[in-house]
């Protein structure tokens, strides 16, 4: 009867097509933005840092850089209480017209994001709040909305009912009984979801396009209008130093949190 | 002999703002209107087109001035609609001075939304090249002209140049020639490709919809002025129809591109530069000036000559590797060659020959 | 002993003012409460459709550019005679469906080896490596591409090396669905980790100690468990395939347009703001009814895992 593949060989196989698939550009992007050439090429043509050194020299790149982080941040603060609330409320709480609100909330992603962006710009403009980087910040949030919920949801659903019962019955009062019980079992899917956040905030370009001015703007709205002339392979060193900062964040929270812990098997 | 025309610029502007001085202890808000804003911000595209505005108008502008030029890469069809919500709900614009197609200028030109900038004092002497046409006055003011070329591979036309537009449905190069995506630049010279006349624009485009059917039997690849030099550069092309001087940049970086004006002609055009109203008044003010820079012989020159096109200065040279070569038309034995529709018949139908292109190329 | 009277007393004050806001008899309502700062930022976008709404309907004035002040039906009628916009939508949710159908063939077994695994240094590696591309950006990222899959790219060359013709693997409508599945990889498996980690290790060998072997414990046992997450995963594949944007224009070298190009091209093209809008509430809708759909059948009312039977 044994007559099927071993289950590790097809599922390996699966795996290995996928990560060849996924890392191979980004080799040959790395690769290429240490060319001494002005194109982008693979292999490159010699080695050198000085498209790096033409980001440094940029202090426009510089500020837009630091403006996509706080861009990035508020979008976080933003969709970690927000998410999480709803998240809990539509899983735990009986409410009525459930599957409405499911599809309603899940509105930023039918609807286009070049439309979104457009309607906002104008319902923004409207009552005067564009040129501020703080309107940015709450429009990735909202369009990356259904990403957090779902993340904090999926976890919340695998939290057993009885824990806040049994923390009622040990007399905690509410309040208490949501930081002391709740929360903190729903962190993995929280911080999860805050990190997607982060990163999807960290590559916006298109609602972004709308609603930032050359004073404002951002980088990946920077890097999408310079692409649109002609690829250069400074856009590739910027893509390197764009993974650096992942990589870096990445770590960062497998030191504070563990990343460990909400992906692997109970 | 730059730096003494640019005394002579920075004696003319203080000059300008002695005069406004004088005229500013007796009206303080004159003073006010000319205060210098400490940036103007100037859409334009990038790359080449951007380099050589930076080096031609805005760095003079600014030693002249003092005023920091900010250059907004926004793609123009993009800004278009964030200008025009700025404008309507009564806001500041997102810049100060738009670098635009004459078409698009037009466009907003007709929605009302440009500034008038009739009294710019270096509109004089100017060939009428720069008079927008089919408007009152100057909603916007025409700064040099433009060709879409037969670009083309040398190594893929060992005989020579394509004399002819009909190379592109050639199933030879099947799957090898490109377009721009909406088809600006080809729409009447498909006409012409496909039989008809220039007198068939644009009542009668049916030759063109005909020519864009075996076109589109062609395999070809639609793309914008950076896909262009990407597949050159990739060699997944052997022709397009692109602007020179996309084709020149990609060929003073290496690649091996040429481009020809085939006997059918080719489509000539102007881009222009525009101020959206809204402005503050000394910000409005210093935008005009920047345009009036423009449009001077020191910049004309120095920002043409980059870009490799016929500016609206007259008697200015053109570059040396450009002498003689079709796609920088002088004289009018040139400009014969070439295909010049009018703005206002571009601005209306562009749509109409959109949503065909659209069904042709999309099926 | 301090610190703990302090930290005490102030839990207090919160619970007394939180009792004060929200009473007692409005405990039940509190679901409501929770979910209000969703739907107020959603909100937003309602407000957005609303504009959308309004420019559908009415038509473009040529002579000023600006939407004419009269209500009219016109810009739907345009979309409904037009045959090329009905080719687009149906090459668009064909898209939406190989896209979703693949990514979940290969997310699942991506999510199955991350959660499974013994390594924790194996996870983090294949997390980073799920990530880590989208921080180079579609367009670049496709330039990558471009050197792979060109004409003159690396496979091409090695087949001509090997002596076989090259082939055309770029600027397709096969390439674009292969670049929308890269992109929405890291989405899905995102989605479907929690609902494997979930499921027990013990469930599945208590199954294959039943005599089930590995494929059937996963059609029988695994897959229906994780079905929530799937259903979760597949349904933002799908709603983001259908309206996604760069990836056709960037891959699909101009001739294969899905829906949210045209809607571009409408806006800025044409600077027709009437028929973009049109456009844009015909797929929103589209795209509601599908979700709404799928969520009546498979019964995940819930963004979540657990399905309302339990």
């Amino acid at each position: 009867m044994n007559l099927l593949p071993p289950k590790r060989w097809v599922l390996w196989s699966l795996v290995t097509f996928s990560l060849v698939t996924l890392s191979l550009p980004t080799i040959i992007i790395i690769g290429a933005s240490f060319t001494t050439g002005e194109i982008i090429e693979f292999p490159p043509d010699g080695f050198s840092f000085r498209w790096y050194q033409r980001l440094w020299e940029l202090d426009e790149f510089t500020d837009a850089f630091v403006r996509t982080f706080i861009v990035s941040a508020i979008c976080t603060a933003i969709a970690v209480p927000v998410g999480t609330l709803a998240a809990l409320a539509s899983v735990r709480y009986r409410l009525r017209f459930q599957r409405t609100i499911q599809v309603y909330l899940l509105l930023p992603f039918t609807i286009p994001l070049v439309v979104s962006g457009i309607a906002l710009m104008i319902f923004f403009g409207e009552i005067r709040i564009l040129g501020n980087l703080w309107p940015v910040g709450l429009a990735l949030c909202l369009i990356n909305l259904p990403f957090m919920i779902w993340s904090v949801s999926s976890t919340v659903n695998a939290l057993d009912p009885e824990l806040g019962n049994a923390a009622a019955n040990c007399g905690a009062p509410p309040i208490q009984a949501f930081f002391a019980v709740t929360l903190p079992a729903v962190m993995p899917g929280v911080i999860t979801g805050a990190l997607l956040m982060f990163i999807l905030a960290f590559n916006e370009f298109l609602v972004s396009l709308f609603l930032t001015d050359a004073r404002t703007v951002t980088l990946p709205v920077k890097i999408y209008n310079s692409i649109r002339s002609v690829i250069t392979p400074d856009l590739a060193a910027v893509s390197v130093v764009y993974i650096l900062v992942a990589l870096l964040a990445v770590w960062l929270l497998d030191r504070l949190v563990g990343l460990d812990i909400f992906l692997k098997s109970r | 002999m730059r730096r003494r025309q640019i005394t002579d610029s920075r004696r003319r502007t203080v000059l300008k703002a002695g005069t406004a001085a004088v005229g500013a202890m007796a009206f303080p808000a004159l003073l006010r209107a000319n205060e210098k804003p400490k940036e103007l911000i100037v859409r334009a595209w990038g790359g080449a087109w951007g380099e050589a505005l930076k080096a031609g108008v805005a760095d003079p502008f600014t030693a002249a001035t003092g005023i920091e030029v900010r250059l907004d890469f926004t793609e123009d069809n993009e800004i278009k609609p964030k200008i025009w919500a700025a404008v309507d709900q009564g806001r500041v614009p997102p810049i100060h001075v738009n670098w635009d197609t004459s078409t698009n200028a037009t466009i907003s030109a007709l929605r009302g939304v440009t500034v008038d900038l009739s009294d710019l004092s270096n509109l004089e002497g100017l060939l009428p090249l720069s008079q927008p046409v089919g408007l009152e006055g100057y909603p916007l003011v025409n700064t040099y002209a433009y060709v879409y070329v037969c670009a083309y591979r040398p190594e893929a036309f060992p005989d020579g140049p394509p004399e002819s537009w009909k190379v592109m449905i050639d199933p030879k190069y099947k799957g090898r020639i490109a377009l721009y995506d909406d088809g600006i630049g080809f729409n009447p010279i498909a006409v012409i490709a496909g039989g008809g006349t220039f007198e068939d624009i644009p009542d009668n485009m049916e030759p063109g919809y005909e020519f864009y059917r075996q076109l589109k039997a062609n395999e070809p690849l639609l793309g914008e002025d950076a896909d262009f030099t990407t597949w050159f550069q990739n060699g997944e092309i052997d022709v397009a129809c692109t602007i020179s001087v996309n084709a020149r940049a990609a060929q003073q970086n290496g690649i091996d591109v040429r481009w020809t004006v085939p006997e059918e002609g080719c489509k000539v055009d102007t881009d222009g530069l525009w101020i959206p109203q809204g402005l503050p008044a000394n910000e409005e003010y210093w935008a005009k000036e920047f345009i009036n820079f423009a449009l001077s012989r020191e910049a004309q020159e120095k920002w043409c000559s980059m870009l490799g096109l016929p500016p609206v200065y007259p008697g200015i040279a053109p570059p040396e590797d450009l002498v003689g070569d079709p796609s920088y038309p002088t004289e009018p034995a040139d400009f014969a060659r070439l295909v010049s529709v009018p703005s206002p018949v571009l601005v209306e139908n562009q749509p109409i020959w959109f949503a065909k292109f659209s069904e042709i190329f999309q099926g | 002993m301090d610190r703990l009277r302090l930290k005490w007393l102030l839990l207090d004050k919160l619970e007394a003012l939180a009792d004060r806001l929200w009473p007692d008899r409005w405990r039940g309502a509190t679901g409501w409460l929770f979910i209000a700062p969703a739907l107020l930022l959603v909100g937003l976008l309602l407000i957005g459709l609303g504009y959308m709404l309004e420019y559908s309907l009415h038509e473009l004035d040529l002579s000023t550019y600006r939407l004419r002040d009269e209500y009219s039906l016109g810009n739907y009628a345009f979309l409904i005679e037009k045959p090329v916009y009905l080719r687009i939508l149906l090459r668009t949710l064909l898209a939406a469906v190989l896209v979703t159908a693949i990514t979940l063939v290969l997310a699942f077994p991506y999510a199955y080896v991350m959660v499974r695994t013994p390594s924790s240094v194996l996870r983090k590696f294949l997390l980073v490596a799920l990530f880590l591309p989208f921080f180079i950006g579609q367009v670049v990222r496709a330039y990558g591409w471009l050197i792979i899959l060109g004409k003159q790219g690396l496979i091409n060359g090695v087949l001509v090396k090997l002596g076989f013709p090259t082939m055309d693997l770029i600027y397709n409508y096969g390439a674009v669905v292969f670049g929308l599945v890269q992109y929405m990889l890291p989405f899905a498996v995102l989605l479907i980790v929690p609902a494997i980690t979930a499921i027990g290790e013990d469930i599945e060998l208590a199954a294959e100690s039943l005599g089930a072997d590995w494929l059937k414990a996963f059609r029988y046992v695994v897959l229906p468990m994780a079905r929530p997450g799937l259903v979760g995963a597949g349904i933002v594949v799908f709603t983001l395939t259908l309206t996604d944007f760069a990836m056709p224009e960037i891959l699909g070298g101009g001739t294969t347009d899905f829906i949210a190009s045209a809607i571009y091209d409408s806006f800025f093209q044409l600077s027709n703001a009437g028929l973009g809008a049109a456009l844009s509430i015909v797929l929103v809708t589209i795209g509601s009814v599908l979700v709404a759909l799928v969520f009546r059948v498979t019964g995940a009312g819930t963004l979540s895992i657990r399905d309302e039977r339990s």
